[in-house]
């Protein structure tokens, strides 16, 4: 269930962030805090993106941060921030993000469970509208448990 | 049986979620005898799947794999809606 990896903890607000960089340090730190990917990780994430890895940019100022297993995962798990005002990933006009997911998937199978939920809570219209919308994790929450149920 | 394939960079997150909302859209517009997969760009090849749908930054890095349909947005059900019938149309799928 996404609540497993999305909690309190995980579920980061930040404002007037310096750019991107300062974005993916602040989403990933819980996931290292918690020993699910090392320091490695983070610049894999850093690096994809600056070599034009701006595909990460799903849609809707949403953006889902990752890097291959290999590249310093220890278990799976996954945090999110949001962001205001958006940055710009990777300084290109054409991709402004306020919402990062980052996605630590130990394997390419022990992830799917939760990918498939926050696809379908992220392509219905009113539940992502709902979730970029919030302001803090009890809400943030509140709008992932509704999204558990459809 | 025709095959759709959805691909991203690492075959890990868009791409399942691209795979999910293709078989969504099958089942909604009513089309049966398509296949729905998902993998990262390094390992497909031309002919590994009649359609290939890929997030529009990585559409020239795959345009060498044949039929390739390119997403504005990876979460867009409409807009995927919309390119699935007319992939379905083109592989003589429907009317």
């Amino acid at each position: 269930m996404l609540t497993t990896h999305l909690n309190e903890e995980t579920l980061l607000f930040a404002e007037n962030l310096g750019g991107w960089r300062d974005a993916i340090e602040l989403v990933s730190a819980p996931l290292l805090d918690s020993g699910s990917i090392s320091r490695g990780y983070v610049d894999a994430m850093l690096e994809s993106i600056a070599d034009g890895g701006t595909y990460i940019d799903l849609g809707y100022g949403i953006a889902l941060a990752h890097a291959r297993p290999e590249r310093g995962v220890i278990e799976t798990g996954l945090s999110a921030l949001w962001v205001r005002p958006e940055v710009l990933l990777n300084d290109e006009p054409e991709h402004p993000i306020s919402f990062f997911v980052c996605l630590a998937a130990a394997d390419s199978t022990s992830h799917l469970e939760t990918m498939a939920e926050l696809g379908v809570l992220l392509s219905d219209d009113e539940t992502r509208d709902a979730l970029l919308a919030a302001t803090n994790a009890a809400d943030a929450l509140a709008v992932l448990t509704s999204g558990e149920s459809k | 049986m025709t095959k759709f394939l959805a691909v991203c960079s690492t075959g890990l997150g868009s791409s399942f979620m691209v795979h999910m909302n293709i078989e969504k859209v099958l089942k909604e517009l009513e089309i049966s005898g398509v296949t729905v997969d998902h993998a990262d760009l390094g390992s497909v090849a031309n002919g590994d799947a009649d359609a290939i749908f890929v997030g529009r930054d990585i559409a020239d890095a795959a345009s060498h794999l044949g039929d390739v349909v390119a997403l504005d947005s990876i979460i867009d059900l409409a807009e995927l809606r919309d390119k699935v019938a007319a992939t379905a149309k083109r592989h003589g799928l429907t009317d």
